[in-house]
């Protein structure tokens, strides 16, 4: 329980700083509502298209705004040698693992919850009732980019052309993700049902077990002062 | 291009280009190695001025 | 650093000699001695560098893990040379694997390029092996890059067959039959006498990227001593 309570303890610290400052949030909101208003302009959107094209503009949106958050996920450990303090406590690290995950997916969700809502506004679709199921298979989605993410946001810390290279080096991981969430979204929109999709949501949710499992072991060697 | 030419073609890349990468780390380990044995001979004169 | 002994010297030539012989064999059953195959002709013959290819480039990611494995563990710099030098060689052998591939789709499938998941496959170990360099290359501390790219080496080691079931089922699954869709591998049923062209190659491969390995792997080794050296020089 020693390990939850340091977990916990964490997460509390980032939610406070972020509440304080909201610089993550905002910039997330932000970036996320832009890039729905540039789709609309570059997309010439059918209603008809809507079903094959909803799932993937949201995902891209996501994944942009994600990336966005993942990038500044450490930066309060940067000032002060707030890392080196950290590590150096008698802390499990895969506990700062699970609460920078943790962080990142709270930050995410906060803005999946305004931004599917406004792409169904602004998108002008009618399917109000299949968003709550299409919210589920969104928070999948978003565990495995944000514990993915926060590992490889770990690993580049002190990488040049960071901004660039942590991009780089997590998409191609993340396409049993993308294809996963973007097929279960496809067949709610479409039937209002996972059915067809029910091997997607398995290899979605593996995908979460085996990555969450491999950070919370793995971290200690990814963080180094 | 007929069948044999896409054939050479494939061939003829792969077989290439294997041959360039081997040529240059040849390279790279002759550069290498040369420098090791003066740092190696620079050390041993300043190991015998030294004694 | 221990002195590089002639012995293993003498050992990685009579590798590169036999990687030489095995090369020519497999050049000569591969173009002359193996008949054309009854469907897809002439250009058949070009699954003859396809498949050791890409089984090669699985060869040297699991090297890669396996060493990325190791340095975690022991922090021992030779499993970092090994991991980087697979991953370099590994990066040659997949690309070659998709102008391979490429080639072959022309005149069998009317196209360079299509999204079939053998193809994109390969795209996508190509660019996690390409990252994994970029990501040691862009890491300041040598220390730090070599265990940044090791964490990267297994996480994509282990996320590559997730990948492949996902590429596997997004191309399978939903896809309208077409003669652009070569659902059949290559590989499936071989007829015999195109198989010992088939494992001649395949040896022919596996022996050259081993040699490749060790000559990567001496040049790594030799630049740690000078690292070294030049190190203890300055203090």
């Amino acid at each position: 329980m020693d390990f939850l309570n340091q977990t916990f303890l964490l997460l509390r610290k980032d939610l406070l700083l972020e509440m304080r400052r909201r610089e993550s949030l905002l910039t997330m909101f932000f970036f996320g509502t832009l890039l729905l208003f540039v789709f609309h302009f570059s997309f010439d959107l059918a209603p008809e298209r809507m079903a094959e094209m909803a799932p993937a503009l949201l995902w891209l949106a996501f994944l942009f705004t994600g990336t966005l958050g993942l990038a500044q996920l450490f930066d309060a450990e940067r000032g002060n040698h707030c890392l080196e303090a950290l590590l150096l406590s008698p802390m499990d690290r895969g506990a700062l693992f699970l609460a920078k995950t943790a962080f990142n997916f709270i930050l995410m969700v906060l803005v999946e919850i305004v931004v599917i809502p406004l792409f169904w506004i602004l998108f002008n679709l009618r399917s109000w009732d299949v968003i709550p199921n299409l919210f589920l298979v969104t928070l999948l989605g978003t565990v495995g980019f944000c514990v993915l993410g926060t590992l490889l946001s770990a690993v580049t810390l002190k990488a040049r052309a960071r901004e660039l290279l942590l991009p780089l080096v997590l998409f191609p991981l993340m396409i049993p993700v993308i294809l996963g969430t973007i097929r279960c979204m496809e067949s709610i929109l479409r039937a209002g049902a996972l059915d067809d999709a029910l091997p997607w949501l398995r290899l979605l949710i593996g995908f979460d077990v085996i990555f969450l499992t491999v950070g919370v072991l793995i971290f200690d060697w990814v963080i180094e002062a | 291009m007929g069948a044999w030419g896409f054939v050479f073609l494939a061939y003829g890349i792969v077989w290439g280009a294997i041959l360039i990468y081997w040529v240059t780390l040849k390279r790279r380990l002759r550069r290498a190695e040369t420098e090791l044995a003066q740092l190696r001979a620079s050390e041993e004169l300043q190991r015998n001025a030294e004694t | 650093m221990a002195e590089i002994s002639t012995n293993s010297a003498k050992s990685k030539g009579y590798l590169g000699g036999l990687a030489l012989i095995s090369v020519l064999l497999g050049l000569y059953w591969g173009l002359f001695r193996a008949p054309p195959d009854a469907y897809q002709g002439e250009v058949q013959r070009i699954m003859y560098l396809h498949i050791p290819s890409i089984l090669t480039a699985y060869l040297s990611f699991f090297l890669v893990f396996v060493g990325s494995c190791l340095y975690l563990w022991k922090r021992e710099k030779r499993d970092d040379i090994l991991a980087y030098s697979a991953a370099e060689i590994g990066v040659l052998f997949t690309a070659l694997t998709i102008v391979e591939g490429s080639i072959w789709g022309k005149p069998t499938w009317g196209v360079w390029w299509t999204w079939d998941a053998r193809l994109t496959l390969t795209a996508i170990l190509l660019l996690i092996f390409a990252g994994y360099l970029m990501l040691r290359s862009l890491t300041e501390d040598e220390n730090r890059a070599a265990s940044a790219a090791a964490v990267l080496g297994i996480i994509g080691f282990l996320d590559i067959p997730l990948i492949h079931m996902s590429v596997y089922w997004w191309r399978t699954l939903h896809q309208p039959p077409s003669i652009l869709r070569p659902d059949k591998a290559p590989w499936d049923n071989v007829h015999p006498a195109l198989l010992t062209a088939l494992v001649i190659n395949f040896v022919a491969f596996v022996l050259l990227y081993f040699y490749l390995l060790s000559q990567r792997f001496r040049l790594g080794e030799i630049k740690e001593e000078i690292k070294a050296r030049l190190l203890n020089r300055d203090n």
